[in-house]
């Protein structure tokens, strides 16, 4: 009877947790065929947590990162780790774009006054979270975007979100094992059961291109946004060469080394999602079949999507394409904006960086472009050029903020319309600068990576765009999701310069030759300032063992 | 007529210098441009001050704010005249040289007279007639017209052709007897550039003996003038940045703190390149120390008969210590030393100085070139480079002091080089 009272107890005191703590955790897989002959998978682990306040006790949220959020009053917060470089011109859009190396970029709440501090605190602390360089974001790279970046989540909207935006990318951090295994760790299921048991590090770290992200935002609990949640997303971005996994054909263990065990039984939702419109052209089949296919009409794209729901019940899945006969290449379609950037110039004593936007759209199209170049590449202002013209009709607004050795980022943003089916360059130049030697990274003469420019757009066309909808955090929002503007944020690929060196074995013998010819100086003037002439009768020339007879003589006196 | 044609070819070889394809090559050449000179900075200043962002602000711009107002002026104006501009400017420092060194010779030939019954009997052929010295004149003129260096420097369009203007007209107001040209003038290079800061001494002492009369009362009045008028010029540069001193750490803290350590032609940029970083407050305050107090005491106090002396050496070795040498300043005390032409044949380096003087001006590009574009040498080659051209310079000055204590020594004594009849040598005792 007792153990009856205490079980019916211990379920009313958990069904009321529950209730009250109401997180909800959903994973989604979304694989999409890409041309000519890349997989792309993106996986998504969105966590909801309905009472922002009381961080610290969490239920399916990850605490340590909840906790940071609470702790440095983080509005919305936006961390990527990536490897390799999306090439939009050829794959069309990711559902979020990275920067190559490591990205940050945050959103303070309004109270916090000293911004600099808390960023400067709040990467540190994330730099431990997830094993990352982070902790090198110092404000001698951090940005503060007055146009390129705009909140995703839920912000009061008199409020001034620009001053409490910092954003700084390390474009040579490299991403490996000890970043994915803390980012493991933040999901409910870890990696033991759920899609992220699909990623093993032996096998993700083998693809073209791999991105991992932690996004932290508020969303509206209902349509009057009166109350706001906490969504926690996670992703992983991978895309496969079919020439790595050697076939057309793929399949989960393939792609991952072994079959999905179940979904993660603290899920409320396990969907994966494949990308079946290339099938009317190059029919494969998908096995097993999927439980139902959707179409999806957005922004004058139509997308077919085989959908799986996947249950918690332990059972091994392994989703496969079989193709029927060997695929032709497809012809990939450019995407309406695509860009490139490279660097000018030869030698190591003056450069160019140009940016490339092509614009295939039919109508005008505005965008913000965000130059970043770091103190060690001084950018001047006014050898910009926007095809080739010194002061360009295209450009709407301009925010210039000039860098300082060691102290400030060069921070260029551009307001500017591109014209319809054209390609608009923007040039400009800068000089190399000659660190002191200590300011060198080990391997010096490897480069220099420059960060990319970010390019903001509000697309009128849903052509290649794959992203979720603002308001939406799952790929069910995505399904019939028009809109007049679908906004995206890209990362142009970064580049690399050679800066020029000094000899490192050097430090001793440079510092005795020049400190010897200023004693060169110092010595006949400290001479002719104290002595005077004098004339001294020459002696009779002397033989060795004289001189060395008279050195004995002197040493008695 | 001579002299009209040395200005007219001058004047056309830098006109015509600047209108020349190379130009660009030349104006970023890092022997002639400098971060704090260059021309493309000065652009950049001038681009940001038109965009109303503070120039001041970033990295980009070392200028006074009165040469920003003064080049944005032109700019916005009268853009063509900029050639022309400078080449007068440039040919007017020579001008103002000419008739410093004319001035001079007179003051040369007055002390001269003076000193007459020290000198010894057999020296008296040594004096100096009216000829040699109107000739050394002429010699002033030509080499600062046709010192390749100060060419370069011009057809650079060099903010150091500026400075030159500035430092020659104060050196020419001060052999003239005005007071308030003189230290004007020495306030206004001395707010661009800091070094020119030395040149008050000798500018004191040349002024006091001149306008002849209390010496010690003059001495005051000159640093007076120069002190309210500089002091003037920095307040007048806040006024003109709305009020702000931010340019004071752009301008001064640029040049004390050298940040930037893009190689030029003096001592500065490797040595701090290599520097272990708990040891760079000590060796910057040491070698600001070298360039900017250190020898003034001493000289001053040996050399205080020969202002004009003493003026050229303490521009030589502010020269070759400063931070952000060019070849611009090379070639201003260069057309200086002509005006000691008697001193020449008491000379003993001549040749060595001479020739490594043209070495290192062709080995530098050379090397220059082998390191950045062909990747074939390293910093070590040009870091050689400029250490022995700074050594060739100490030499040329140290020589040519003691070539004057060795003529001073000569015209006292006379000529021979025995004592007692036995064969002697000169020695420092």
């Amino acid at each position: 009877m007792g153990s009856l009272r205490n079980l019916l107890y211990y379920s009313f005191f958990l069904t009321y947790f529950l209730c009250v703590r109401c997180d909800d955790f959903k994973e989604e897989l979304y694989i999409k065929p890409l041309p000519p002959t890349h997989l792309y998978s993106y996986f998504q682990f969105v966590t909801l947590v309905n009472s922002e306040l009381s961080s610290f006790h969490s239920h399916l949220a990850p605490r340590s990162l909840a906790e940071v959020v609470s702790r440095f009053q983080v509005e919305e917060l936006h961390l990527t780790l990536t490897e390799g470089q999306w090439r939009h011109h050829q794959w069309g859009y990711p559902v979020l774009d990275a920067a190559p190396g490591a990205e940050l970029y945050a959103w303070f709440s309004p109270d916090v006054v000293d911004v600099d501090t808390q960023w400067k605190k709040l990467s540190a602390t994330l730099s431990g979270l997830f094993c990352a360089s982070l902790n090198f974001i110092d404000n001698f790279n951090t940005v503060t975007p007055q146009m390129a970046l705009w909140p995703t989540g839920a912000v009061k909207s008199s409020q001034n979100i620009t001053t409490q935006l910092r954003y700084a990318s390390l474009p040579r951090e490299i991403v490996c094992t000890e970043n994915l295994t803390p980012w493991k760790k933040l999901l409910p299921c870890e990696s033991s059961r759920g899609f992220s048991a699909l990623l093993n590090s032996r096998m993700i770290h083998n693809t073209n291109y791999h991105s991992i992200g932690v996004h932290v935002r508020k969303v509206c609990k209902s349509n009057d946004c009166l109350e706001t949640q906490l969504e926690f997303k996670q992703t992983v971005a991978l895309v496969y060469d079919y020439d790595i996994i050697s076939s057309n054909d793929w399949s989960f263990r393939k792609l991952f080394g072994q079959g999905l065990p179940g979904a993660c039984p603290l899920s409320s939702d396990s969907k994966i999602y494949v990308d079946v419109t290339s099938n009317d052209t190059q029919s494969f089949t998908l096995t097993p079949p999927p439980d139902n296919v959707i179409v999806s009409q957005r922004g004058g794209s139509d997308t077919k999507l085989a959908v799986y729901n996947i249950n918690p019940d332990g059972q091994m899945i392994n989703i496969g394409v079989k193709y029927k006969s060997k695929p032709d290449l497809p012809v990939s379609v450019p995407p309406p904006l695509h860009f490139t950037r490279y660097i000018l110039g030869y030698g190591k004593e003056f450069g160019g960086i140009v940016t490339e936007i092509t614009n295939n759209l039919w109508t005008s199209i505005n965008v913000v472009v965000l130059e970043n170049a770091p103190w060690w590449l001084p950018i001047q202002l006014s050898s910009l050029r926007i095809n080739g013209e010194a002061e360009s009709s295209l450009v709407q607004s301009q925010y210039y903020s000039p860098g300082r050795s060691r102290q400030k980022p060069y921070h260029l943003e551009l307001l500017m319309t591109l014209p319809p089916k054209s390609t608009t360059t923007i040039t400009i130049d800068f000089e190399f600068v000659f660190l002191k030697w200590q300011e060198y990274p080990p391997d010096a003469n490897h480069g220099f990576y420059v960060g990319s420019a970010l390019i903001s757009a509000n697309l009128p066309t849903a052509r290649n765009y794959t992203s979720v909808p603002i308001t939406g955090s799952t790929f069910d929002s995505f399904v019939n999701a028009s809109k007049t503007w679908y906004p995206i944020v890209f990362r142009t690929n970064g580049a690399m310069v050679s800066l020029p060196t000094p000899d490192f074995s050097m430090p001793y013998n440079v510092i005795c030759l020049a400190c010897t010819v200023v004693a060169l100086a110092f010595g006949p003037l400290h001479n002719i300032c104290t002595k005077e002439l004098v004339l001294k009768p020459l002696g009779t020339p002397v033989s060795l063992t004289q001189k060395l007879l008279n050195l004995f003589k002197k040493k008695k006196d | 007529m001579g002299v009209i044609l040395k200005y007219a070819v001058a004047g056309l070889v830098r006109y015509w210098l600047i209108h020349l394809d190379y130009w660009q090559t030349i104006a970023n050449r890092v022997e002639i441009a400098t971060p704090l000179n260059s021309w493309k900075r000065l652009m950049e200043g001038v681009y940001l001050y038109d965009h109303n962002i503070d120039p001041y602000e970033g990295d980009s711009f070392h200028e006074s704010p009165i040469m920003l107002l003064f080049f944005y002026y032109i700019m916005k104006k009268v853009p063509f005249i900029l050639p022309v501009l400078f080449t007068v400017m440039d040919l007017l420092t020579a001008h103002l040289l000419y008739k410093t060194s004319k001035a001079f010779i007179r003051f040369f030939k007055e002390s001269q007279e003076k000193n007459l019954l020290e000198v010894a009997e057999e020296s008296k052929p040594m004096l100096l007639e009216d000829k040699q010295l109107k000739e050394s004149a002429e010699y002033v003129l030509s080499v600062y017209l046709f010192n390749p260096y100060s060419v370069l420097n011009c057809a650079g369009m060099t903010t150091t052709v500026v400075q030159n203007l500035l430092v020659a007209t104060a050196l020419w107001g001060a052999s003239s007897g005005q007071r308030i040209v003189a230290c004007v003038f020495i306030a206004l290079a001395t707010h661009q550039a800091l070094y020119p800061l030395l040149l008050i001494v000798p500018i004191a002492i040349l002024l006091a003996e001149i306008n002849k009369g209390c010496t010690k009362c003059s001495y005051i009045r000159t640093l007076l003038v120069f002190v309210l008028s500089w002091g003037f010029l920095i307040y007048l540069s806040a006024y003109i940045m709305n009020g702000s001193y931010n340019y004071v750490y752009n301008t001064y803290g640029f040049i004390l703190t050298v940040p930037d350590l893009k190689p030029n032609i003096g001592l500065f940029w490797y040595f701090f390149t290599e520097m272990f970083e708990h040891f760079r407050v000590l060796f910057v305050c040491a070698f600001q120390i070298n360039a900017l107090a250190l020898y003034i005491v001493p000289l001053t106090l040996r050399f205080k008969r020969e202002p004009v002396l003493l003026a050229t050496v303490l521009i030589a070795l502010s020269t070759i210590f400063r931070s952000y040498p060019c070849v611009g300043d090379v070639g201003f005390y260069l057309a200086l030393l002509p005006m000691w032409k008697h001193l020449f044949t008491f000379m003993q380096q001549k040749f060595i100085v001479g020739c490594t003087f043209i070495i290192t001006s062709a080995l530098g590009p050379t090397v220059w070139h082998l390191w950045i574009y062909s990747g074939s040498a390293n910093a070590n080659f040009f870091f050689g480079v400029t250490l022995s051209f700074a050594t060739a310079q100490i030499f040329l000055i140290t020589d040519l002091l003691f070539a004057y204590i060795k003529r001073e020594f000569t015209l006292k004594h006379g000529s021979s080089r025995q004592v007692d009849g036995k064969p002697a040598k000169l020695v420092l005792r």
